[in-house]
Formats: structure tokens, sequence, C-alpha cells
């Protein structure tokens, strides 16, 4: 996609590396299909682990109208699909995080035990949206777990402008609620730290916050240099201990990981492919699904 | 007929659809055990407990944030921003969200909440407890926007608000809740979103208002009554989607248009309004805006507060100027003026039949009502207007006028002359001449003894005449009389 979007086939790319252990491991502790989530634009990984079939992940990517996630109508990582109980995401960062809130809200209400994921930056954790929404699920004790990707940068700014803190973990004790600090370069971390916390969540014991402390290998977006802003090599001398895949690779035999790499280049060429030779919308529909 | 308040609508409504369906929960501050600010919960909180009637920590952003989240889940929540004037904080999860979200995902996602909240000015609440947001959101396509006025509308539209499967702003003029009191039918009376009504009918102008506006507007449409200005009245009911067809229905058969609104003049309703008129070219001559100057709020103070705000002594001197308002050349009719000869007189073209008098007399009656001081007497000590209107015909030299009466029609038929100035006769105040009727059409010129009377007011006078008496012919013609000798305009 990175490649796609910079060679102009696409419009706009949002690249994960780095955040594939936080999505896939919150996903992966999740029953799909029952809880909810309100996802990190990130979060392509949990979005696999969740059911999205990669064709439609490639037709948001080129943001075609057949795109179950935004129809066209909004550019790639803008996730949504009711039947995946993913909550359609906008572009502030982070509105979706009192949508996620009232979305427990109604699992409390209706009683169906699920619960909600709500993933976000640490850029967007600075905004009044987050603390407004941690208090009121903190009151009301319910059902969901705050999600913080914390790679330090804000596009540009670096984590020292952003907040004052090393981390946001110790935020949690502020709303009287639980943080738990996590490797979010280590799946199987990610993966205890949110089964945990849905466990505590469906007990009714209300909101966990869980700040995942992460690497944003490459630039913000299709549309950044992060050249301008910060040392490429640094970056990349952080792979070794870092980078999600390196270390998931590790959990398995060499064998098992080449083939799976293989199969899943072939299925990502194919639904690029296949995407991106999906027509492109008809302007007479542009106001449909303005009003019901 | 049961009458209830606005306040008192509102909290039925609330009630019963809390009842109806289980999936309603109301959110906001203070609207548990204090039952609102305004008392639009009160009673709700025992009655359907702290799940369902939830008081929310001052954040008006994560009240509206958690509101677009359950009603994305399937819940029907109905959110209570107290003022309206706190509502900005809750403008991106509005616009931004509830907006767009059925759009953007191509129906897949939909959201189907109400905030409610209570906008206007009128008590002394200051710049942040007075103002009127309506134009920042209906200019959101994706959300409807409605504003009742009425206690029935306000139950009628907050029933179908709720019941709608896209978010609602439902604006509540803080000062109807407990002024406005009404008939509101028993039960599950709801009144579509999307429909004007009609509060009064006219035919000299429309006025498009909403909130404690139309009220205000309706008691200045009764004082223009008693004068011979007869205003018709539309309640917008809902703002976003704009009921264009009932808007323009009204236009069509008035020709003229006055909006009135509370809310600051530029970019406000008004200028959509007038644009809408304007584009479908049913108006005879341009519209006028009955608004709150462009102050950056209302202030606290008295005298000042009153100044910025319209009422029905504003709106009926904007109706009186736009009734006034000669119709352009280029628009089928002539163009009258004012000509300053020393008996100030003013001249119109009306279109007449040749048999006339009873028709004219009628229409003298009416304008002199309308204009009382062209029916008066003048003198040193003061001016005297008269009860009744006696008119003194002068019919030519075989019939020429008595010297009584309180006003001289002059009328030398079909071989007078076109056009002539009328004398104003002693004790009079004005004296009205009918000039030959020619393809339908005479001049018809107004007299003014100019100490008592001034040339806006005969011009007035003139306006009324012409009004009564070409509506007066319209009705003969419509209803099949034998007075249709007039060449078709």
């Amino acid at each position: 996609m990175w490649r796609l979007a910079r060679a102009g086939r696409a419009h706009f790319a949002v690249p994960c590396s780095g955040h594939e252990a936080v999505g896939a491991g919150y996903a992966l502790a999740l029953q799909a299909g029952v809880d909810w989530v309100s996802p990190h634009y990130r979060d392509l990984a949990a979005l696999l682990v969740l059911g999205m079939e990669p064709r439609d992940v490639m037709l948001c990517f080129f943001s075609r109208p057949s795109d179950p996630n935004a129809r066209g109508r909004q550019p790639y990582a803008h996730f949504g699909s009711r039947r995946l109980h993913v909550l359609s995401q906008q572009g502030p960062q982070p509105n979706h995080c009192s949508h996620g809130v009232g979305c427990a809200w109604g699992s409390k209400l209706l009683g169906d035990g699920s619960v909600s994921v709500i993933a976000f930056g640490d850029g967007g954790a600075q905004k009044g949206e987050v603390h407004e929404s941690m208090n009121v699920a903190a009151i009301h004790r319910l059902p969901c777990i705050f999600v913080v990707h914390r790679n330090g940068w804000t596009q540009s700014v670096k984590r020292a402008d952003q907040y004052a803190t090393e981390t946001l973990v110790a935020r949690a004790a502020g709303y009287g609620i639980p943080g738990i600090a996590v490797d979010g370069s280590d799946v199987e971390a990610m993966y205890a730290a949110v089964a945990e916390a849905a466990d505590r969540a469906r007990a009714g014991d209300g909101p966990t916050l869980i700040d995942a402390d992460c690497v944003r290998f490459l630039p913000n977006t299709s549309n950044d240099d992060d050249s301008r802003y910060r040392d490429r090599g640094e970056l990349e001398a952080l792979r070794a201990t870092r980078d999600p895949l390196l270390r998931a690779r590790a959990l398995v035999d060499g064998a098992l990981a080449g083939a799976i790499d293989a199969d899943n280049e072939r299925v990502a060429a194919d639904a690029a492919e296949w995407a991106e030779a999906q027509p492109l919308g008809d302007p007479s529909t542009v106001l449909e699904h303005a009003y019901a | 007929m049961r009458e209830l308040s606005v306040i008192e609508a509102i909290r039925e409504a609330l009630g019963e659809e809390m009842a109806r369906d289980e999936r309603v929960m109301l959110l906001g501050e203070d609207i548990g055990k204090l039952g609102g600010v305004f008392r639009a919960t009160e009673g709700l909180f025992d009655r359907f407990g702290p799940e369902r009637v939830v008081d929310m920590p001052m954040a008006e952003t994560v009240i509206a944030g958690v509101t677009v989240g359950l009603a994305m889940r399937g819940l029907r929540p109905v959110a209570e921003i107290q003022f309206a004037d706190f509502i900005h904080a809750s403008m991106d999860h509005l616009v931004g969200e509830a907006a767009k979200i059925r759009w953007r995902t191509g129906g897949d996602w939909t959201c189907p909440m109400v905030l409610r909240t209570a906008y206007g000015g009128g008590f002394r609440g200051g710049p942040y407890h007075s103002q009127s947001v309506e134009a920042y959101y209906a200019h959101a396509p994706g959300l409807k926007v409605v504003a009742p006025s009425t206690p029935a509308d306000a139950k009628g539209l907050l029933l179908a608000a709720i019941r709608d499967p896209d978010p609602v702003l439902v604006l509540e003029h803080k000062r109807t809740y407990r002024t406005i009191r009404g008939h509101v039918p028993e039960g599950d009376v709801v009144v579509p979103i999307g429909r004007a009504a009609i509060a009064r009918e006219g035919r000299d102008a429309t006025v498009l208002a909403y909130g404690m506006m139309l009220h205000e507007s309706l008691a200045a449409a009764e004082t223009l009554a008693a004068e011979g200005i007869d205003v018709e009245v539309v309640d917008l009911r809902t703002l976003l989607p704009l009921d264009r067809e009932t808007i323009l229905a009204s236009l069509a058969k008035t020709r003229r248009l006055c909006v009135v609104h509370e809310d600051t003049v530029t970019m406000g309703l008004g200028a959509e309004l007038c644009t809408l008129a304007a584009e479908a070219d049913v108006l005879d001559v341009p519209p006028v805006r009955v608004a709150m100057p462009d102050v950056p709020g209302i202030p606290v103070d008295d005298n000042l507060e009153d100044a910025v705000l319209p009422n029905r002594a504003t709106i009926r001197e904007a109706l009186v100027r736009l009734v006034t308002r000669e119709v352009a050349r280029g628009r089928g009719e002539a163009r009258a003026y004012d000509a300053a000869i020393p008996q100030a007189s003013s001249i119109v073209q009306v279109a007449l039949p040749v048999e006339h008098t009873r028709l004219v007399l009628d229409a003298i009656a009416t304008a002199a009502r309308a204009v009382p001081k062209c029916n008066a007497t003048f003198s040193w000590a003061g001016i005297v207007e008269h009860e009744d209107v006696v008119v003194d015909l002068d019919l030519g030299p075989s019939s020429p006028a008595a010297g009584r009466g309180t006003i001289t029609l002059v009328d030398y038929g079909a071989d007078g002359s076109d056009l002539a100035i009328p004398f104003v006769r002693p004790g009079q105040t004005a004296a009205v001449r009918i000039g030959a009727v020619r393809d339908g059409r005479a001049y018809v010129a107004c007299a003014v003894d100019h100490r008592a009377v001034d040339g806006a007011d005969a011009g007035r006078f003139l306006a009324a005449f012409k009004r009564t008496a070409e509506r007066s012919l319209a009705d003969v013609d419509s209803a099949g009389g034998d007075v249709r000798q007039l060449a078709p305009y």
C-alpha cells in the first residue's frame, strides 16, 4: 500500500509498521462479532483479525464505492463495519473515543455482556475528548478498554511537546480505573493485558486503560516526510528489538513463518490488483445516504 | 380541550416516548433529581430511574459524543444541552460525526439521536444564556433541525425527532417554555419533520418565522389587520430541511416576503430564505429581514437587550415598509411616484373596471381606516381624525361636491382626463381623483394637506387603496361576476 500510494495509484496510505501487535493483540483477545471496536487508524492488524477481507481492505485503500468501510466517501483507514462490530471512524482524532464509550454504555444497558475496545494514539490522548470519555466510562463503570498506541510522535511533534510525562498509564489513577503498561510490540503481552481488562469489563468492574508502548517505523501517512523531523537511522536501529513482526516470527517455526509470508504476499497482491480494477463512483450517487 | 405550556408538552412527549420505547434514554446536565434547569425532565428520574435519566458531567463534548455512540449502538438517546450557548462544544460531534455517519458509510451505520437545547433571549440572560444558534447547525447536511413554537408542535416534533432514523437537533425557545400555552392533542400525535405550517392566513405579505419570533410576528399581523394589511404568517417549524413547497406556495400568493429571526442578520437563516424566494422568482418587491443586528452577544442590560431583539413593533414597521414598497418597473405594474406639488400628492396606477364607483368607495373607506390622518380635519389647535368615513362625491359639473364629508372623491368618468390633481377641500385633509379608465387601468391621485399629512402617509393611503380595489376586482373576477370588462393583464 505504501508503495502504491507513493506511486500515485491510490490517494492515501497509513502505515502501521510497528503497531501491528497492538491491534492484533487486542483483537485476538475479543470475541469477534460479539465485542465492539472503535479502532485507531493504524489498526489494520485488528481489522484483519476481526475478519475484514483483504479485498475489502484494498477497496478502502483505493477508495472505491464498493468499499464496505467508507463507500468511496472517506479516504483509507477510516474503517467501519456494522457486521464486524467496528464503529465507523472519522477524521478528527480521536472523536471515536466517546462513540466507543456510548457503544459500551449500550452494552451495559442492553445487558448483552459485550465489551468495547477504544484505541487511539498518544497524540489523540491529549485532547479533552479522551479525558471526558474516560471520566464518563469510569463514573458508570462501562465495559470498555482504552488502548493508547504510545509511539511518542504526533505526526511531526515529539512526545515532550505533547505531554510532560514519560508514559500515560498513570492517568488511569486519575479516573479511579486500573491502568496497564504493556510493551506494544509484544503481541502476547498485548493479548494478555486486553484479555485481563475484558474479563474485568465483563464482570461489571468497569474500564481499563492500556498504555501500549510502540514504535512508528514509517512516516505518519503517505503525505508525511519524517526525515524533516527525526533520524530514520535511529529508528531502523530499533527494528531488531521493537518490530512486532520480527518478534512474532521468533515465536513460530521459521519455515512456517516463511510460508505465511509468502501466502500473505500473494493475498495482498491479488486483493490490490482486484480492488484497483473495481469501478469508480457514479456521480449521480453522491447525495445518497445523506438521510434515510 | 386541554391546554399545556410548551415545557409541559415537552415533558409529556419525553415521558410518553420513554414508556413506549425502552430504548429511549435521557442524558444531560442536572436533568435527574433537579428535573433540568427548565424542568423539562421533571418527574422522569423518579419514574424511569437513574439508568434512563442520566445526570452527566458538565462536559458538552462528551454528552454529544456518547449520544452518538449510544445511537450507533441502537439506543434512542435524547441528550439535553442546558443552554444553546454551550452547544458549540458539541458541534464536532453533531456536524462532524452525527450528520455524516450515514453518508460516510453508505447507510451501514446510522445515528438516530436527538439533542434538545434551550435557545433565545428576552429575559436578561446575557451573551451566554441567550444565543440563537440555528444558522450554524442548519448548515450541516445530514442533520435535521426543528424549532417548534407551540405546545402541540413541541410535543409532536419531539416525538417525530425521537423516532427519526437520523440525528435531529431540537431548538426550544426558552421564552416559549412558560409563556406560550395552547391545545395539545391527547396521545400519540406526531408532527412530521420537514413541514411548515400556516399560522395565520393572509394575502398582502408572507412572514417566515419560528420560535418566539413567530408569536411576535403573529402579534404584529393582528395589529396590521386592523389597519387593513393582511399578513400571512408561516411557522417554519423545521429549519433543515426547509419546507420549500409551503414557503413558495405562500410567496406565490402574497409575492412579498419578510423573514423574522432572533439570530443575527448576516448569514442568518433569512439569507437562505430570501435567496430561496429570489431563485424561485416569486417576489414583486425586494424582501425585508427583521433580525438581530450583528452584535457579538446579547447584552444583559434591559435597554440594550430590548434594543437588539426584534419585537412586534419592529416587525410591524418592517411589514408596513414591505407592503407599501412599490413594484419596480418591468414587473407588469406601473411605478408610482410622489410628486412634490403644493398640496403634496401621490399617484398610483390601479386596475379598475369602467364602472367602479362602489368598488372605489369601499377602497377609500378601507384606506381611510388604515391611514386615519387622511380622513381628518386640520386646525392649528390640532388634527382631529374622524371615526366615520363620509365621502363627498365630485362627479363633474353636473354633480359637484357639496363641500361636506370627511374626504372627497373626484371622478369625472370616461370623459375625464387621464391625470389631474384634486383640491383638498377646507376641513378635510385628503382628496382622491380617479382618472379615465384606459385598458382597464386608471391613474389615481391623492392630494393631501401637507400640514396634517406627509407624503409617506399619502403613499400608504394609496397603497391600501390600490390593494383593496384590486383585490375586490379579483374577487369579482374569480366569482365570475359581471364586472369583467377589463383587458387581461
